[in-house]
């Protein structure tokens, strides 16, 4: 692609002892985890970067994390829906497995599967509710957002008719949540709801 | 999906037509390129770019963006023409041929070039590949659909596989890749603004339905609606809600749109998007539900705009629908992390406090599980039933008993189910449906025919003919009771059909006479409900053969086309090639997904893709000066532009732009990370393609049309 520019990436106290921060070296600790998935994928890996990388997994006896425990779930990108070995050590994400035996995915992964660990230790994560506030964001708490927002919804419903609000709902969410979704418009009042099957 | 991704295993030949799976889904392509390297089955990539995927075909079609239905009926019509046409098939199993025959007619291999730019003899060539190299699987992606006839150009799709015989067979199959990883199970629930949850609709007898299930009375729900005409009406959709706030195009609803949530969705997806910047800033209040900002909290500057930072998928647990329609259980991995709360906790608290919690909640105790079993209890459309937590979560601890070939169970606890129970999975004792109107299997066993759902016989309006719409005497599944066509169950239970009967006796009833609780009918080529009752092209809303239109033109202006006019007639303006001469056509890259947000907050992904890019044509770029890794500008007949770095590539030829559609967090060439929360902008910051993509709405869904529009290109 056009050029490659530099990533600034902060260092974050939350997972400093995991991931090497140098950007120049990021590139390296992407591929041991990917290149460790047998990734299949539009990114080149030249076979002296994925020769590192292996000999990199060799040396990790696996014993890094002691008394942690495997999670199985499924990948939050694309519908193929591949498996993922999670692996947890006191209530943290710690690294992340291939599926060899997943019927579908057989142990493949492309290069967002293999990230899917930053979904949840990226450090532009959002922790607090947040408004404008002049203009500025502002934390507050969830007890104030709720309270406002109900508020104002009511509100609106009250003025303007329940037809006033629109619900764009999610195909990254479970089909419990998205039904719940659903739910909540036709209990709310209104079939202004949507979501991306649309687009 | 009406197969799976492992089940093309078993192709003996593939079309791929506006989808990229190599990017947009790779771990697919370990089944595709098993197919091409075991069976020797040929690969066709239909698509205006050479894509990743076609790098490894072994024909790469290069079209016209928005021409695909051309080229499909011109197909179909060499089929026929020469014969190849699955004859027994259809004269059981399908309705309307010889009426949509006719119509292919006219789609010779000449005129099809003529229309789509792909030679006749290639044409030709592709119909000898399909009809020789049977059973072919299928594949379409948002190339296929997001055109203002893309529900023309996706039957199309679904008529060819008839026309030869490739439907409810292992290796054949309509075989769509779903985009997002749970974009199939959203739909199935109808997060959508025409339809309550399994595609009821909006009818007085779907909500009575739904009310039955959620065990509330319909009166109660009836009181929640302005009027009880809002409950049968449409609703705005994602693609033109901002409509409905800024309101410059007429709207047929009572109040505009004052208020916003959006939940799990980035905003920078939709086309127009100066447009939505300019609605989010006149709502009285926005509400973002989002592990990351969005690029709408950067866009959103006024006061009414909240953010609640919501778990992402792995910090809460849930079913997933695949492609395939299998359905896996996604298991919490860790706790929401920060002060984060997870989507189900949110719902729980803001419904609590709008004061319907207890109607809401009243057969949900236990979140998520309860939920699944309330899915059960009501989707029977689509067969919901039988995939209880506790078979879904069985299957995900067991899933290596599974056979990579047919998706079978092995032995095991699971022994003869298949993986995640595709729908329809009509009990707890069915394995669920591997491949979707398959009639070689019993239906208990997972065999399945064409749905009973449009009647019993029809009279076409352009022939005169009546057809019975019912499959042929003698073909039915294995151990069916009625050997040839039948109708829909219904009066199992009195007063109840196979849809509404809640104690789902007649599911049983109809597994155990061996027979499909749906009916065993035959598939359509028309649809007598639609302005084009047989799929015929229509060139783009923005087209760069003027020439074409007078032949090819669009439909006629829609007035309330989800509760707002929208343009189609007069927005076709036979000028507009002279001023922006190119077509801009938009996708995927394997590093990003949908708008961005989470992608281009990875560091990992942030750094393998951080440029914004448009892809240009060598000689385009030499006759007009620019160089590979130049500023250039993109702009749209709406006034919409961007400023990106030119990638200069024979991937497109002279005549097209493509953009991936991922990056955000600028805008007309002007960064927004200032407007981010401090210290949550996104690694990567990137210019939306949705900017520059063009007006222009399905005539029956309203997806927008981001693949067909045009664009004048110039240097930065």
């Amino acid at each position: 692609m056009a050029g490659k520019k530099k990533i600034s990436i902060r260092k974050g106290a939350s997972f400093s002892s995991r991931i090497t921060l140098n950007p120049k070296l990021a590139r390296r600790s992407f591929l041991k985890l990917s290149a460790a998935t047998a990734a299949l994928t539009g990114v080149s890996m030249t076979g002296r970067m994925t020769g590192t990388a292996r000999a990199a997994k060799v040396k990790d006896p696996g014993k890094a994390y002691p008394g942690s425990k495997t999670v199985k779930t499924i990948c939050s990108y694309c519908a193929v829906g591949c498996g993922i070995k999670a692996e947890v050590q006191n209530g943290v994400w710690v690294r992340q497995e291939v599926a060899q035996d997943h019927p579908v995915s057989r142990g493949g992964h492309c290069c967002k599967g293999a990230s899917a660990i930053d979904m949840v230790t990226s450090e532009k994560r959002l922790t607090s509710p947040m408004k404008r506030v002049n203009g500025k964001w502002t934390k507050i708490g969830w007890d104030q957002a709720m309270g406002e927002i109900s508020a104002k919804l009511t509100s609106i419903r009250d003025t303007d008719g329940p037809d006033a609000l629109h619900l764009n709902g999610s195909a990254k969410v479970s089909t419990e949540m998205a039904y719940l979704q659903r739910k909540f418009a036709a209990f709310w009042g209104s079939n202004n709801v949507d979501h991306q099957a649309r687009i | 999906m009406t197969n799976s991704l492992n089940d093309i295993r078993h192709t003996k030949s593939m079309i791929f037509i506006g989808s990229n799976a190599a990017e947009a889904h790779p771990v697919s392509m370990q089944h595709i390129l098993h197919a091409k390297e075991v069976n020797n089955a040929p690969i066709i990539v239909v698509d205006p770019r050479f894509t990743k995927l076609a790098a490894k075909a072994s024909e790469f079609v290069r079209i016209r963006p928005g021409s695909d239905c051309a080229f499909i009926m011109g197909l179909i019509n060499e089929i026929i023409q020469k014969g190849w046409e699955d004859k027994e098939f259809i004269r059981t199993r399908v309705a309307g041929f010889a009426e949509m025959a006719e119509i292919a007619t006219h789609y010779t291999p000449e005129e099809v070039e003529n229309i789509t730019g792909i030679p006749a003899a290639q044409t030709r060539k592709v119909a000898k590949i399909l009809a020789m190299n049977r059973p072919t699987s299928l594949t379409w992606c948002m190339g296929g659909t997001q055109h203002h006839i893309g529900s023309s150009i996706t039957r199309a799709f679904c008529i060819l596989q008839l026309v030869l015989g490739n439907m409810g067979k292992s290796g054949g199959g309509t075989n769509i890749f779903r985009g997002h990883d749970n974009v199939q199970g959203a739909t199935d629930m109808c997060v959508l603004s025409h339809t309550l949850p399994g595609y009821y609709g909006l009818s007085d007898g779907a909500w009575k339905h739904w009310c039955r299930v959620w065990d509330v009375d319909y009166e109660f729900i009836k009181g929640r609606f302005k009027e009880k005409k809002w409950m049968n009406a449409k609703g705005f959709t994602l693609a033109r809600w901002y409509e409905g706030v800024l309101q410059e195009e007429k709207i047929e609803q009572y109040t505009p749109i004052k208020a916003m949530i959006q939940w799990g969705c980035g905003s920078n997806s939709n086309s127009q998007y100066d447009r939505v910047v300019k609605a989010y800033n006149k709502l009285d209040l926005f509400v973002i539900v989002d592990p990351f900002p969005t690029m709408a909290a950067a866009t959103c500057t006024t006061d009414n705009v909240y953010l609640l930072p919501c778990s992402s998928q792995y910090e809460t647990s849930g079913s997933v629908t695949s492609t395939s329609r299998q359905i896996q259980w996604r298991f919490k991995v860790v706790d929401p992390v920060g002060n984060c709360k997870d989507d189900y906790q949110i719902m729980a608290e803001l419904v609590k406090r709008l004061g319907f919690a207890d109607e809401f909640y009243k057969n949900i105790k236990e979140t998520p599980e309860d939920i699944t079993r309330e899915i059960n209890k009501g989707t029977l459309t689509i067969g919901y039933n039988g995939q209880t937590p506790e078979r879904i979560k069985k299957h995900m601890e067991n899933w290596h008993t599974f056979d990579i070939d047919t998706l079978q169970a092995r032995g095991g606890p699971c022994d003869g189910d298949y993986y995640g129970m595709p729908w329809p999975c009509w009990t707890e004792e069915h394995p669920g449906t591997p491949i979707l109107y398959d009639i070689s299997k019993p239906v208990a066993e997972g065999g399945l025919p064409f749905r009973n759902r449009f009647g019993l016989e029809k009279t076409y309006d352009m022939s005169g003919r009546t057809e019975n719409l019912l499959a042929a005497d003698g073909v039915a599944n294995p151990g069916s009771e009625v050997k040839g066509g039948y109708a829909e169950f219904k009066d199992v239970v009195p007063g109840t059909n196979w849809k509404t009967d809640l104690s789902q006796k007649t599911l049983q009833e109809a597994i155990r006479r061996g027979m499909a609780p749906f009916g065993n009918a035959r598939a359509r080529c028309v649809v007598w409900t639609f302005p084009d009752q047989v799929p015929v092209h229509r060139e783009p809303l923005h087209s760069p053969r003027p020439d074409l239109i007078a032949t090819y033109p669009t439909y006629e202006d829609q007035p309330n086309h989800f509760r707002v006019f929208t343009r189609f007639k007069s927005e076709q303006d036979p000028e507009l090639a002279k001023k922006f001469p190119f077509v801009l056509t938009t996708g995927r890259m394997v590093e990003h997904m949908g708008g961005g947000a989470e992608t281009r907050s990875n560091k990992y992904l942030a750094e393998l893709q951080p440029d914004m890019y448009a892809e240009i044509n060598p000689v385009t770029a030499n006759n007009m000066g620019i160089r590979e890794g130049d500023m250039i500008w993109i702009e749209s007949p709406e006034g919409g532009k961007v400023r990106v770095k030119a990638f200069v590539t024979e991937r497109v030829d002279g005549k097209t732009i493509f953009m991936p559609y991922h990056f955000g967090g600028m805008l007309k060439g002007k960064s927004l990370i200032g407007e981010y929360p401090a210290g949550h902008a996104p690694y990567v910051v990137g210019e939306p393609a949705n900017v520059c993509t063009n007006y222009g709405y399905d005539i029956i869904t309203q997806i927008q049309a981001t693949k067909d529009g045009l664009c004048k290109v110039s240097r930065a």
